[in-house]
């Protein structure tokens, strides 16, 4: 399958599916956290202006936490999510599906300065396009993965509606189908779901709504309901 | 087995397992506190997550659909973030990094580190003569604002006026020190990812610019407020620029002579090397920028006690460099567990 999965087979012998995510949804959590940035180091030298030297003194320790440290700090405490990743549903993890620790996170993002070359993280760039899982320079070294994490939406269980076997028997990815039909049928609109199941006619033997009730006690059936 | 007989078997076990995910999994520390829990035992956890890898398998194997496959994947995958999570960092374990493992790790980089040093020092030294030799170089380094700028932090005619600054209060310019030395120390680093040529350059560079200023204050006898400006922050400052460099220089090595490892797995180590140092950087830049603000750029401190001082953090930092950390071996890390999978904490 052409897809940036990647797959780590944990010790319990299963395969964790990591879905890297490429530069552009990462480009954008990366700006959303510019923004973040720079909305706490702008509000804060307002503040710090009215104490003077010694504001200047404490603004410019939080530029430098602003710059090296809020990544850190983010990714290793929150999961592995910047505020901004969060908002992009991105998450840094380890490169055998494991949390990101402190230190694999501290050289992820050390790293930057070198990603960020020749100007505007074109060496990164570069970098996540040639891989196949999308990690820039300092992901590599740090062994460190950026990958989608989508709060899950469960798909509701199909209704139950009775039970129809088909015409002739289904074969593995025709059963799949249907199944998956059944399973996504309450997110479609009545004309749709006559549409689709009016395509497995043969199975059903009927089209329409009768179609669509077939389909859904064929899936039935064949979950063992 | 079908699905649904497969779901009505297991999905009591699969209800607990996620409860005790949301109300135990988070935080070991908050779950040891809370004595009212009555679910799922701790202790039952790794053996239930084993069992649930099973019947994810095989749902997996019997193109069970999505609906079963997706919800124990994720079970599963919170399982496998709260089993092979890396354990909180500890302050104890922070002391011991510093007092012991640090000095160390410096200790192992030998060659990377004299290399290091050499750059470093060669270039100073080169330089500082140079400029004595032949004053005039001085120009192609900087404008004559910059100069007249140092000329005048480093004024032996204005002996009560603060070191080494022409402007700023101590807290100002240890901010300042804090987020220019550090941001130096830590791109040190980072730049060996560049076949080690960054780290080369950035430490030839440093050298190059300190060689010149002090040949040119010393020349034109500025000398004795520089030097006593200086000597006391040299020792953590210098150390730890010359320490950055090794590590980026070691990085730079990993990816041009990865030796008989494959090229991303010496980067990986490197990496994990160069970040320990990095944070042992980070702490000697950390006191070195507090000396700087508040102890060098006392103007009214006589040089043999400022000297005296310096020397002693000399003696210090290299003796703690050197020497620290031998004999006994506080944090041996024996890992019977393939490389990979050397972490893991259960909650």
């Amino acid at each position: 399958m052409l897809d940036t999965f990647r797959e780590v087979h944990t010790p319990e012998g299963v395969a964790l599916r990591l879905p890297a995510a490429g530069p552009v949804p990462r480009a954008l959590a990366w700006l959303i956290d510019l923004g973040i940035r720079f909305g706490v180091l702008g509000a804060s030298s307002a503040l710090l202006g009215v104490l003077g030297n010694a504001g200047i003194g404490v603004y410019l320790i939080l530029v430098f936490v602003m710059l090296w440290l809020y990544p850190v700090v983010f990714e290793a405490m929150f999961d592995g999510q910047t505020p901004g990743k969060r908002a992009m549903e991105l998450r840094v993890v380890s490169a055998d599906g494991a949390p990101v620790g402190w230190l694999a996170s501290f050289v992820r993002n050390l790293l930057r300065t070198v990603d960020a070359l020749p100007l505007g993280y074109g060496f990164g760039l570069a970098a996540s396009l040639w891989d196949p899982f999308g990690r820039r320079l300092g992901d590599m070294v740090a062994g460190t993965l950026v990958v989608h994490a989508p709060r899950l939406r469960m798909t509701s269980t199909p209704p139950v509606a009775g039970m129809h076997a088909p015409a002739h028997p289904l074969r593995p990815e025709e059963q799949l189908a249907v199944i998956a039909f059944a399973e996504r049928a309450a997110q479609l609109t009545p004309e749709r779901q006559e549409e689709l199941a009016d395509i497995a006619e043969p199975a059903t033997g009927a089209r329409g709504e009768l179609g669509v009730m077939r389909l859904l006690g064929i899936s039935n059936w064949l979950l063992g309901r | 087995m079908k699905q649904a007989h497969f779901v009505a078997r297991h999905e009591r076990e699969w209800e607990q397992f996620a409860q005790w995910l949301d109300a135990r999994a988070g935080s070991p520390r908050s779950a040891r506190a809370a004595r009212a829990w009555r679910g799922m035992r701790d202790e039952d956890m790794p053996a239930r997550y084993r069992r649930l890898c099973q019947q994810l398998a095989l749902a997996r194997r019997r193109n069970y659909s999505p609906v079963v496959t997706a919800r124990l994947q994720e079970l599963m995958q919170r399982g496998h973030n709260a089993l092979y999570r890396p354990a909180p960092p500890r302050w104890r374990r922070a002391l011991e990094f510093l007092l012991a493992d640090f000095p160390r790790l410096v200790r192992a980089q030998r060659g990377c580190l004299w290399a290091s040093a050499g750059l470093f020092v060669v270039s100073t030294v080169a330089m500082y003569l140079a400029v004595r030799w032949r004053p005039e170089l001085i120009h192609s380094l900087f404008d004559p604002q910059q100069l007249a700028q140092f000329e005048s932090m480093y004024d032996p005619a204005a002996p009560d006026a603060r070191l080494g600054r022409d402007s700023g209060s101590d807290l100002a310019m240890f901010g300042y020190y804090i987020a220019n030395n550090i941001g130096i120390g830590f791109r040190t680093f980072a730049s060996g990812l560049l076949a080690g040529v960054g780290s080369l350059l950035v430490l030839v560079f440093n050298g190059v610019i300190f060689g010149a200023v002090a040949g040119h204050l010393q020349g034109i006898g500025h000398g004795g407020p520089f030097w006593r400006f200086v000597a006391g922050h040299s020792a953590p400052e210098l150390s730890a620029i010359v320490v950055a460099g090794a590590a980026g220089l070691r990085l730079g090595l990993d990816l041009v002579a990865p030796g008989r490892r494959s090229r991303l797995d010496a980067l990986v180590e490197g990496g994990k090397v160069g970040g320990k140092l990095c944070l042992g950087v980070f702490a000697m830049l950390l006191f070195a920028a507090f000396v700087e603000a508040f102890w060098s750029s006392i103007g009214s401190i006589p040089g043999p006690v400022k000297f005296a001082v310096g020397g002693l953090l000399w003696a210090l930092v290299l003796g703690w460099l050197g020497f620290a950390g031998r004999g006994r071996s506080v944090t041996a890390e024996p890992s019977p567990l393939p490389p990979g999978r050397q972490r893991g904490s259960a909650a």
